[in-house]
């Protein structure tokens, strides 16, 4: 009852509602981790479902992921000691001489969206920053967002100096399913929706 | 070829034209811009322009550099309300100024479809080629652009090989985006060879420079270095904000209208700091992503069209010359969707008074180019031409003497003013089909996607590029060949 709440909340994104429902919910004995993993992730998980189909539109999607944020903020503190399934980080940025972002954000935020830690490395990224934050930050996955010919050149010498340390994911307009095997990337989508299946299946 | 319309309006009191905004609503426009320009101000990636700004009053913080709105009147008033594009020739030939409407295609699309083999690949330097020499011929095409971001090339000069491919296969006036002031130097250089000297090329220019800010409210150090280059070389430039409403814009066309304008004049301060007069091309690609796919919206978005118009009322107002897009499509491949999505950007832009309409030949929002959609918008710029020219109200076309002599129940076919009229007032067409069933059917059952395909071939193999000098040749050679080892 209470759960079915909170995941309705997620699904019609009233994120100004979704704290007292949580509230309400803990009240009545829910579990922190019931919450998470059985109302807000389950509630993302059917606004992803609804976004392929066409059921639902990007502003909506978002302010889904921003009440599910929420949620989740609202519960973590709670949570010492208990299960839950640990998210995955993934560092992201746009390639070295490129300046296209308006899809990686996309992506940033349909992964934040879905429960992933995102580190957004902004545009212009060069080669060694994404080795650097692979050193410092130990992402489960790098993301890479080209949009240029010249920059899809770029994201191979990156992908490629990147080689085993972590599983790469690549993505943008021109960017193909053939090119990721060509420069050896471990994944391809083509679009913010199947990023996060896409994320999810190189890093679970 | 030449259209003997491609100048929409022959007479402003007869020509077709709409208005989306009133002087009003682009004063209370013109005003938004400025506050945004003033308050929230912009970021700079060029330390020369940003110093320049400082320099003439401008509150700089660092990258951030917010414009006084006294700097973006004084910009508007110095800049030229009128810019003459001539031909490779020299020739005067398009009048950006009031509403005249000029086509051309599209740049940078990464693939093409391949007239041969009808299949979707790379675009090439040879692409580029064919694109120039079809639009030498077809009436309605008034400007060349590559349709293309040339994959067989050394990485980094596709556009100085794009236009080595325009120049040699058009007289047309060449409009050319670039990657740099590095390259744009090598392009200035080449079309400085084929005019002659610098100062004929200033004089009679044919070519145009395109550059981009990263809306919003961004100027990467790139598009400002075209930006200060052009405007030293005293050379038309163009700077397009590429704005999308939901997504780099607000969610309203006033919104994208404003942040399109403020990127946009931003851009024609910068030009005028540099130097005073400098010829200018105010405008941008208005659209709204879509909240399905996430696309960039090209053709599919009846706001793209009316934001453009609107655009356009709000750069007249301004009297500036002006830049707009249509003749392109989301579309995937040419058809039943793609006529549509032509069909409308491009009726919409002739009647907005648009002076440099780019982008006709792009399919899957500018990711493709095709030559027989070059084809198909060429023939829609025509009808529409023809309805924007209007009606003639004379003594000649009113005719009462002829219809007095025919009388009830007579023909006009035979009479000598049907003979001296008939072409000049009604459109002919090329490939839209007017057969009988019959005749349609004994050609083989064409559909229009086949006669243009058919005619692409036909025109390409018919266009015979007017030849350069072997030793201006050589000379674009030696500049390619020194931007090719400057790569290496
Ligand atoms: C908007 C735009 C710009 C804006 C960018 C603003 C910004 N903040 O990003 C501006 C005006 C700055 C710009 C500049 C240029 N651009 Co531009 N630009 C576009 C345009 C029209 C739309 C791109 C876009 O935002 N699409 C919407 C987003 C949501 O889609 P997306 O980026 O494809 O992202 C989706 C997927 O690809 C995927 N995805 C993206 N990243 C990632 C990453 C991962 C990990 C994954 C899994 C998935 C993924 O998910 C996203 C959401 O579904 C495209 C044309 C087009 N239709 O793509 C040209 C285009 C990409 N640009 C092009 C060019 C040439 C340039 C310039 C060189 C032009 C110039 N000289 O002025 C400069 C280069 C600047 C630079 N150094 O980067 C060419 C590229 C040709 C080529 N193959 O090289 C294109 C194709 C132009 C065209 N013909 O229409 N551009």
């Amino acid at each position: 009852m209470e759960l079915k709440a909170i995941y309705e909340c997620v699904l019609t994104g009233e994120r100004d509602q979704i704290e007292g429902v949580i509230q309400r919910a803990l009240s009545a004995g829910c579990r922190p981790a019931d919450i998470i993993n059985n109302a807000l992730i389950r509630g993302m998980d059917e606004v992803g479902r609804k976004m392929k189909e066409g059921d639902m539109f990007v502003p909506e999607v978002l302010m889904a992921a921003n009440t599910m944020k929420i949620g989740l903020q609202a519960v973590k503190p709670l949570m010492e000691g208990e299960e839950t399934e640990a998210p995955g980080k993934i560092a992201i940025g746009t390639v070295s001489g490129d300046l296209h972002d308006i899809g990686k954000n996309l992506v940033v935020m349909m992964l934040e969206g879905a429960g992933f830690k995102v580190i957004d490395l902004g545009v212009d990224v060069s080669k060694d920053r994404f080795l650097q934050v692979i050193e410092e930050e130990k992402p489960d996955l790098i993301g890479l967002s080209a949009l240029l010919t010249t920059t899809m050149k770029t994201m191979g010498e990156t992908v490629q100096a990147i080689g085993g340390k972590v599983k790469t994911m690549i993505g943008g307009a021109p960017v193909t399913e053939d090119f990721a095997d060509e420069i050896g990337a471990s994944g391809y989508a083509p679009d913010a929706v199947t990023a996060v299946d896409l994320a999810k299946s190189l890093i679970f | 070829m030449w259209n003997r319309c491609s100048r929409s309006n022959e007479s402003d009191h007869v020509s077709v034209q709409c208005k989306v905004l009133s002087d009003g609503q682009c004063a209370r426009l013109y005003n938004a811009v400025l506050e945004v320009l003033e308050r929230t101000g912009c970021e700079i990636f060029c330390p020369e322009a940003v110093e320049l700004l400082k320099k003439a009053g401008c509150w700089t913080d660092g990258l951030r550099v917010r414009i006084p709105s006294h700097l973006v009147e004084r910009a508007i008033g110095a800049a030229p309300s009128r810019v003459v594009l001539a031909d490779r020739n020299g020739k005067r030939r398009l009048f950006l100024e009031g509403n005249n409407t000029y086509f051309g295609p599209g740049p940078t699309n990464p693939y093409f479809f391949d007239l041969q083999t009808g299949e979707r690949r790379k675009v090439l330097k040879s692409d580029v080629y064919d694109v120039a020499r079809l639009v030498e011929v077809l009436p309605n095409m008034d400007f060349a652009m590559s349709l293309a971001c040339i994959s067989d090339c050394t990485s980094g000069l596709a556009d100085v090989h794009e236009v080595h491919a325009m120049l040699q296969n058009t007289t047309k006036p060449i409009v050319t985006w670039g990657y740099n002031a590095a390259n744009m130097a090598t392009i200035i250089s080449m079309c400085e060879t084929v005019a002659g000297s610098p100062e004929a090329l200033q004089k009679n220019p044919f070519v145009v420079v395109y550059a981009e800010p990263t809306t919003p409210l961004r100027h990467s150090k790139e598009a400002v270095e075209i930006l200060l280059y052009m405007s030293e070389k005293g050379l038309p430039q163009l700077y397009t904000p590429g704005v999308q409403g939901c997504a780099t814009a607000p969610a309203s066309m006033a919104g994208v209208l404003v942040v399109a304008a403020a990127d946009n004049l931003a851009g024609l301060v910068i030009n005028q700091l540099k130097r005073e007069g400098a010829p200018y091309i105010a405008g941008g690609v208005t659209t709204n992503m879509d909240m399905k796919t996430m696309i960039h919206c090209y053709g599919s978005s009846p706001e793209f069209s009316l934001m453009h118009a609107a655009l356009t009322d709000f750069l007249h107002y301004l009297q500036l010359p002006t830049w707009s897009t249509a003749g392109c499509a989301d579309s995937k491949i040419l058809d039943e969707q793609t006529a549509i999505e032509y069909t409308f950007s491009l009726h919409s832009a002739a009647l907005s008074g648009a002076n440099l309409v780019h982008d006709s030949g792009f399919l899957e929002t500018g990711l493709s180019g095709s030559l027989e959609a070059l084809v198909m918008a060429d023939e829609i710029i025509g009808m529409s031409r023809n309805i924007v020219k209007g009606v003639r109200i004379d003594e000649e076309s009113l005719a009462v003497d002829i219809i007095d002599k025919v009388g009830p129940g007579g023909n006009f076919l035979t009479e000598e003013h049907t003979f001296k009229n008939f072409k000049k007032e009604f459109w002919i067409p090329r490939d839209i089909n007017r057969d009988i069933y019959r005749q349609w059917s004994d050609k083989g059952k064409t559909t229009y996607g086949d006669r243009l395909r058919a005619r692409a071939k036909q025109m390409l193999q018919e266009s015979v590029p007017k030849k350069l000098s072997d030793d201006v040749l050589q000379k674009l050679q030696v500049l390619v060949d020194e931007a090719e080892a400057a790569k290496v």
